[in-house]
């Protein structure tokens, strides 16, 4: 059965690109607009990867991985962060969180399919 | 994959949140900006900078990335959000929202007026940034895209990459499995075999079942390069140890390339980089390694490297190797003996010696007319004529040294009097003697400066001519028949021949009823007190200058001439003769006194006829192709009594020599002509030297001294005696 990926990014277009770009390489995705919507997302289903923004409305990408590295069953999910490089306060902020792989945007589709693939296998 | 549909949403969903950004912006100015209404601000930019950045859609992502930066300040508070920072971003918005119209439009790039203003924001946005009005790069993308691969069938098993990893004990708590890194190296190449570390594992109280203890040593066969094997790891590379070591036919590729590598300067480090063998995060590693040592012991980055691991020693020699060979090619270069020029001027006064001393035993030997002398003397000479052209080759050096010093010349002069001129240099390695080479920068610096201050126009007036803004000097260097040629040219306006006429008729320079040649002309700008500039510069036109560069030059024995053209530009071109030790003279007999004449300087031999010579009471000049030839009689200036009438050689014929100088004739009249002579020239000591015509000696190959005539001061002398001073009319 191919791994599912949670997307979470507040922007639609985004996260259908990625999903795309995804779906292309053999994964199953779901998307979710900002952190508290991907926790309940993350809710009965088996999610193997997450793809998060760090800044969003309600809840911002930091605080979600903080919260899913509470959640029991997503203890070692990798979790891929999306930054800016002006960010670098936020990167280091989110490592101490344990989300350890960050893709710089702007990106490419293929450079984020190429950057999962490292993580996990369809 | 078809974005189009995506394409779709992204624009929709611009226009969302720039309208968003919009109201939020506006509310700020109605009341002060609480940090939610800030964050939504920046949120809005971020987005939309990241889903352009998906749809490869450059000119916006390069725009709001700017924008982006300035509200991350404002949002941490760096910067406060003002009415006029507001209205910044208000026109951003549209900047944006028109950018991604033009996306929309389905047009590829936006249009010159979009781009200029644009820019234009981006400048005053800088501002706010801290940054100089610049191009804003745009953020790279640090993830690196695997590779292609293309198998190779036939490979050594032993030939292959080796990987060693050495897992950190939260890897699995950061969401890492190691598993899935060898699964996706595996989509780079085969690998071969792995081996499994597991000396780390703890006795089982203590094993945690969430953490790593494992390490893998993988034997992995690829073509791909190292920086694509490191990036497979990206992501544990601060929590894992990884060495990846290059597969032995890498080593023999490695080899190659340094060995090939460029002739340059270059740190050991970077050798290791540019042929591949290195990352450049292992070479920091490497560094920062070295310097951590450097306390206790110094221990060169090579050894570093190979007990890291990270390269064989193989490849480390051949870059050290590689670097000593570049050392010794440097040192090649300047493996040049410096030489006190006293010493080698001892020398070319000693082959000088050796000429004449050859000279004397070839005479010697023909008086003999025994041929196996003959045939030793004559192997003799021709030792000695290229031992000669040898030491004088010692003494010749590259003008370059001195053309580059203009570069800077250039420069600065040009900022001083506000004129963009750019120097060409060309023939910088012609060769001539160190002497000539170090008198002759004064003169061409005066002759450069001259040309910037008075030949190169205004900026305007270039552009009224349609020449380019820039004005160009330009310094050649050339060998022409013995003589060597400095040109120093400009594309300035030329010398303004009207000018220059009238300023010296003014000057009482040349008569009013003149009739001189365009070339006479423009030669009078080096003759004493003249100079035409209305305005006295700081650099010239104080009318000393020039007249000192020709003085200097025909020092030299060298020549000045001047080529102009209104409008185009105008040549000055010094010629010097190579060198000042050996010259070719011309050998005429007075008497029993022999002398030489500098043979360019020759132009032709005529007889002095009985009729001429009858007539010499009333004048001292003859009517040569209906030209007035004044003479000068060498017997009468140098008091040489008729004694050779008394041994009988004097035939009674007299013949003129007829040289040129500074552009007019003048005859000089001997007894006999002997012809061309390599004349050693020997300075004459000091206590001759306020005679006046007489610039050096020469000793025959008789033995006897030979006196060498200085044309120049010999005319001056002889218009200084005449009562009325002889008219130097012009040929």
């Amino acid at each position: 059965m191919a791994k599912t990926i949670l997307i979470v990014d507040d922007s639609a277009s985004l996260r259908q690109v990625v999903a795309i770009a995804l779906k292309g390489g053999g994964y199953d995705v779901i998307e979710a607009c900002d952190g508290v919507d991907a926790l309940s997302k993350l809710n009965g289903v088996k999610v193997h990867l997450i793809i998060s923004d760090v800044n969003m409305p309600n809840m911002d990408g930091i605080t979600l991985v903080k919260e899913v590295k509470k959640l029991p069953n997503y203890k070692f999910t990798p979790i891929i962060m999306l930054t800016t490089e002006s960010q670098e306060g936020k990167k280091q902020e989110g490592q101490a969180a344990g989300a350890k792989a960050w893709v710089v945007k702007p990106f490419k589709p293929e450079q984020m399919l190429s950057a999962v693939s490292k993580l996990i296998l369809p | 994959m078809n974005l189009d549909a995506a394409l779709q949403t992204f624009l929709v969903e611009s226009r969302e949140l720039l309208e968003d950004m919009e109201s939020r912006l506006l509310q700020t100015e109605s009341e002060a900006a609480d940090a939610d209404t800030i964050n939504a601000i920046f949120r809005a930019a971020h987005t939309i900078k990241g889903s352009a950045g998906l749809f490869g859609l450059d000119d916006v992502v390069k725009f709001t990335h700017v924008v982006e930066s300035v509200l991350d300040k404002v949002r941490d508070g760096n910067v406060p959000l003002d009415s006029n920072l507001a209205d910044i971003f208000l026109e951003s918005c549209d900047q944006i929202s028109a950018l991604v119209d033009n996306v929309a439009n389905g047009n590829d790039a936006p249009d010159a007026a979009l781009e200029q203003k644009g820019s234009g924001l981006i400048d005053r946005l800088n501002v706010y940034l801290g940054v100089a009005p610049q191009a804003v790069a745009v953020a790279a993308p640090t993830v690196v895209a695997a590779p292609e691969i293309e198998r190779s069938g036939i490979v050594a098993d032993t030939d292959n990459w080796h990987i060693s990893l050495r897992f950190g004990t939260d890897v699995f708590r950061n969401g890492m499995d190691p598993l899935a890194f060898m699964r996706y190296l595996r989509t780079l190449g085969e690998i071969v075999a792995v081996s499994t570390i597991s000396d780390a594992l703890p006795a089982f109280d203590a094993f945690d079942a969430e953490s790593c203890y494992l390490g893998f040593e993988i034997n992995f066969k690829s073509d791909v390069d190292k920086a694509a094997i490191e990036g497979v790891f990206e992501f544990v590379r601060e929590d894992a140890r990884i060495t990846i070591l290059s597969p032995r036919s890498c080593i023999a590729d490695y080899i190659e390339l340094i060995r090939n590598l460029p002739e340059e300067e270059m740190l050991l480090g970077d050798i290791l980089i540019k042929c591949g063998t290195l990352s450049e995060q292992e070479l920091n590693v490497g560094l920062n390694a070295q310097a951590e040592l450097a306390e206790e012991i110094s221990l060169p980055l090579g050894s570093i490297l190979i007990g890291n691991g990270a390269v064989q020693a193989d490849v480390v020699e051949a870059a050290v190797e590689k670097q000593q060979q570049v050392k010794d090619a440097k040192n090649k270069q300047q493996r040049l003996i410096r030489i006190d020029a006293d010493k080698l001027d001892h020398l070319i006064g000693l082959i000088g010696e050796l000429v004449i001393a050859g000279a004397g035993a070839n005479l010697i030997a023909k008086r003999s007319a025994i041929s196996e002398m003959l045939e030793a003397g004559e192997l003799m000479g021709n030792l000695i004529e290229e031992v000669r052209d040898t030491a004088l080759s010692i003494r010749m050096v590259q003008i370059g040294e001195t053309f580059s010093r203009f570069q800077r010349v250039v420069r600065d002069v040009s900022k001083e009097i506000g004129k963009d001129i750019g120097l060409i240099i060309n023939g910088a390695e012609t060769e001539l003697d160190k002497t000539v080479v170090e008198k002759i920068g004064d003169p061409l610096m005066h002759l450069v400066r001259n040309s910037m201050d008075h030949g190169i126009e205004k900026a305007e007036v270039r552009a009224e001519r349609g020449k380019p803004l820039q004005g160009t000097i330009e310094l050649n260097a050339f060998h022409d028949s013995g003589s060597i040629v400095i040109e120093v040219s400009d594309d300035g306006g030329g010398l303004n021949k009207d000018r220059i006429l009238s300023k010296a008729i003014e000057k009482g320079i040349v008569p009013a009823n003149h009739n001189l040649s365009d070339p006479e002309i423009y030669k009078l700008i080096f003759a004493a007190g003249f100079s035409t500039a209305e305005q006295v510069t700081n650099l010239s036109g104080r009318g000393v200058g020039m007249d000192v560069v020709r003085q200097n030059i025909e020092a030299l024995r060298g020549t000045i001439s001047i080529a102009s053209e209104m409008g185009v530009g105008s040549t000055m071109s010094i010629r010097l003769p190579l060198t000042l030790a050996i010259i070719d003279g011309f050998l005429v007999q007075v008497g029993r006194s022999a002398f030489v004449i500098p043979l360019d300087m020759v132009v032709e031999c005529i007889e002095l006829n009985t009729n001429d010579r009858d007539q010499e009471q009333l004048r001292n000049y003859i009517n040569l192709r209906g030209e007035v030839l004044p003479y000068i009689r060498l017997r009468e200036f140098f008091e040489i009594g008729k004694e050779s009438e008394i041994d009988g050689r004097f035939d009674g014929r007299e013949n003129i020599v007829v040289v040129r100088y500074a552009g007019v004739k003048v005859g000089i009249v001997v007894d006999t002509l002997h012809g061309e002579f390599q004349t050693v020239i020997k300075p004459m000591g000091k206590i001759f030297s306020h005679i006046r015509g007489i610039g050096g000696s020469t000793i025959l190959a008789t033995g006897e001294v030979a006196l060498i005539i200085d044309i120049r001061s010999l005319i001056e002398k002889v218009q200084a005696n005449e009562p009325q001073p002889l008219q130097l009319l012009n040929e």
